[in-house]
């Protein structure tokens, strides 16, 4: 059964850059909308320079967060330019930016970004900005690692008094990017009742605190200050239990539950660690000793001393025999080649440069609406002509229709 | 008018907190969502650190939804849950791997009363394949997807985000996209579907840039400490009194930048000419720049930054954040009166609607509003043998 596309049909112009717009933009095109990426002369979303790149010299970032994309190049001194952009965003569903009021005025997309766009009332606008629409710091720039400094992310990796870390993945780019796409899809839904669009802001420090909430709620006013959850930051970097190998993580029993997990007591025999079950410090199955228990950090040398005469696989295997979960801590490579990601088929490829090129799949499998992952990463105004024709044709401006 | 999901019911099965999360931001987005609880409850209940006894995961996990308790080992307890199910728009379950059809309220079972249904199923590393019925835990997901192996200094192999529930919350709004994206399929032909969300791929949706970086360079990513693979200067520098998180996106900035540390020669420099060749000399910049800003304070590089639209930031814990100007009045966080647990901060809601507002409500006393909801079914359910 071919089911249509959840949002074919729907016009997204896209004017932002880095991740978050990006990535939303490139995941609605994912499930069906036809994306117009907009571009400032000279250079363009500055993840085009961003290294390392795809044999045709495409950044191989720029590629994955706007492959399928049409692309308009604009010079915001020209009239012309301003006029097809305009012209664009007037027959347009969506507008997802990243420009402050200023700058899309400027672009001659003044009051684009009131409550209900004044000159299209059925437009929805995505503004993401680093710190917010409103407040003492509206307006300011900002950066992936700035707002995890900000948001008290950094806090939780490397060790405390040292030289900070970040936290390797781009967890506010691609999190504000998730809740940009959900931000247009719900717009959708309610435009479909109420025949209205609307602007709906985020920021990137917004989207890591609403992820916060754990641990906001943690601090807010606990009984008592334990647990990792409130005293994370203070805690040595966590890097799990070694083996011959490589180091694992592991658990029995959850963050509750009495008397832990029984299996626990068949795993360390067959470890070789009987030893354990006459210990009370490993009383009610081991539970505070495996996992994020409160004494795991403090006896990690007693399970790597029996884990270091085994493989990573060999342990997590025993692990999860006895009914415990694990893992090994993999890199991407190896996660690549593991037979759970091929038989899933997460990964897929697209073309890209005369190229099949890997991508992650749509992260959420569809029993009937289908996806349709796009390649093609647009260079910088490459379909200026194309677009400007059609709208040429389109004699009707989508503000005029129901 | 009211949020954009207003007159949309959900009923939430799932415990803990991938899946419960899902429910709670639907529940923002105007739903009306039901927690369904066994009688033993979910755990997040007990799971520190308490506040006023109530453990303060379900606190935060759970707002915006009413809560009911229903015993699916009884029968009775069963057909409540189908009769419940019946008139929903959306299903959530997070059940270790077949249980929940053994429960009845599989997906066949449930489409069977509502073809309309969205039901949104949640795993830890997917629904087929030879880890399929593996339990899953956010630390666990971190070692898994590589997610651990991309924090620490140079040198370091692995260092996990001792931020417990990240990757849950990941899972929770990769699958508010899913959903949402079946409500608009469903406005259009009326069908409902199954929608199979896993902690691995959110995991890797989270880590997509560097997941690009692996397919266009065959390498896998590294820890940098504060830098990253693909912009220089982009890193935290150790300044007089602290540290400062300086990026540079773009040629403007990086102008910037060379201003700022009083050094616009370096702009014509063909050593950093572009971004590209400056990640090529990392070594060589941060050897001019290092000894630079060690000789002032944060606050003065804060400035100098601010002045040259250069992007730079200081650090901040809790306390800080919960008060902050720009926090406050973005509604960044939210403060909430709970029914008898006191005033909790949790995260604010991530989009605002213009037109149609998302809010943030307090979480329901577990099984509180079971015989209300129960009631309000259809005739023939006798919510006092369910309950």
């Amino acid at each position: 059964m071919t089911a249509a596309l959840p949002v074919a049909g729907v016009r997204v112009v896209e004017v932002s850059s880095g991740v978050a717009g990006p990535l939303a933009a490139c995941r609605l095109g994912d499930l069906g909308a036809e994306v117009i990426k907009v571009e400032l002369a000279p250079a363009g979303d500055w993840t085009r320079g961003c290294p390392p790149f795809l044999a045709d010299g495409t950044s191989s970032v720029f590629f994955a967060l706007n492959r399928g994309k049409r692309g308009l190049g604009i010079d915001p001194a020209r009239p012309s330019d301003r006029a097809l952009l305009r012209a664009a965003v007037e027959r347009a569903d969506v507008l997802i930016t990243d420009l402050a009021s200023d700058r899309l005025a400027a672009l001659g997309l003044a009051d684009v970004d009131a409550d209900v766009c004044p000159w299209q009332p059925r437009l929805i606008v995505v503004q993401i900005s680093a710190l917010g629409r409103r407040g003492p710091l509206a307006g300011k720039v900002g950066s992936e690692l700035g707002v995890q400094a900000m948001a008290g992310y950094t806090r939780y990796v490397g060790t405390h008094g040292e030289p900070a870390v970040r936290l390797g993945a781009d967890v506010a780019g691609c999190g504000t990017g998730i809740f940009a796409a959900q931000a247009v899809l719900a717009a959708l839904f309610a435009r479909g009742r109420h025949g209205r669009g609307q602007r709906v802001d985020l920021s990137l420090l917004n989207s890591l605190l609403a992820m916060k909430t754990v641990h906001l709620a943690a601090q807010s006013d606990p009984d008592a200050f334990e647990g990792p959850r409130v005293g994370g930051a203070y805690d040595p970097p966590e890097r799990g239990w070694k083996t011959r190998d490589k180091p694992i993580t592991f658990a029995f029993g959850g963050a509750v539950g009495a008397e832990g997990r029984p299996g626990w007591t068949q795993f360390v025999e067959a470890m070789g660690l009987s030893k354990m079950l006459d210990d009370p410090r490993y009383d009610k199955n081991g539970r505070l000793t495996t996992g994020l228990g409160p004494k795991a950090r403090e006896l990690k040398p007693e399970y790597e001393a029996a884990f270091v005469h085994h493989s990573a696989a060999d342990v997590v295997a025993r692990v999860r025999q006895y009914g415990g979960f694990a893992s090994a801590y993999l890199t991407h490579d190896e996660l690549m080649r593991e037979p759970q990601v091929e038989s899933l088929g997460i990964v897929r490829e697209v073309e890209q440069g005369g190229a099949a090129v890997p991508v992650l799949d749509f992260p959420v499998r569809f029993s009937a609406a289908a996806h349709r992952l796009k390649g093609g990463a647009p260079r910088l105004g490459e379909h200026n002509a194309e677009i400007a024709a059609a709208l040429a044709a389109d004699a009707s401006p989508r503000a005029a229709s129901p | 008018m009211p949020g954009p999901l207003t007159g949309l019911r959900v009923v939430d099965v799932s415990i803990m907190a991938a899946g419960p999360w899902i429910g709670s931001l639907l529940g923002e987005l105007g739903a009306e969502v039901i927690k369904v609880e066994p009688p033993a409850g979910d755990g997040t209940r007990w799971v520190e650190p308490l506040q006023h006894g109530m453990g303060t995961n379900y606190l935060c996990l759970n707002v915006n939804k009413q809560g009911i308790v229903l015993d699916f080992k009884t029968v009775e307890g069963r057909a409540a849950a189908l009769e419940l199910v019946a008139t929903a728009d959306v299903f959530i379950q997070n059940f270790r791997g077949g249980v929940i059809e053994r429960l009845g309220l599989g997906y066949e079972a449930v489409r069977a009363r509502n073809p309309g249904i969205v039901y949104c199923s949640v795993s830890g590393f997917g629904e087929t394949g030879p880890l399929a019925k593996e339990a899953c835990a956010d630390f666990i997901m971190q070692a898994y997807s590589g997610f651990a192996r991309l924090n620490g200094h140079r040198g370091n192999d692995v260092e996990a985000f001792r931020f417990t529930g990240f990757l849950d919350l990941t899972t929770s709004i990769v699958a508010v996209e899913g959903v949402l994206a079946a409500l608009l399929a469903r406005e259009r032909d009326g069908a409902g579907q199954k929608l199979e969300i896993s902690m691995l791929q959110a995991a890797l949706e989270m880590q997509a840039t560097r997941i690009a970086e692996l397919f266009g360079s065959e390498r896998s990513a590294q820890p940098l400490g504060s830098e990253s693979v693909g912009l220089c200067p982009d890193r935290a520098f150790a300044v007089l009194d602290g540290e400062v998180f300086i990026t540079a996106h773009d040629e403007a900035q990086w102008a910037g930048f060379c201003d700022v540390i009083g050094r616009p020669d370096l702009v014509g420099d063909v050593r950093f000419a572009t971004n590209a060749a400056r990640t090529r000399h990392r070594a060589e910049l941060d050897a001019i720049v290092e000894p630079i800003f060690v000789a002032r304070p944060m606050i003065w590089w804060q400035r100098a930054c601010d002045r040259r639209r250069v992007p730079c930031a200081m650090a901040q814990n809790f306390e800080q954040i919960r008060y902050h100007a720009q926090v406050r009045d973005n509604e960044m966080v939210a403060e909430i009166a709970t029914p008898q647990w006191g005033n909790v901060v949790v995260g604010g809601i991530p989009w605002h609607f213009a037109t149609t507002p998302a809010e943030v409500t307090p979480p329901p006393v577990p099984g509180g509003d079971t015989q209300r909801i129960l009631s309000a079914l259809p005739a023939g359910r006798q919510p006092e043998k369910a309950s």
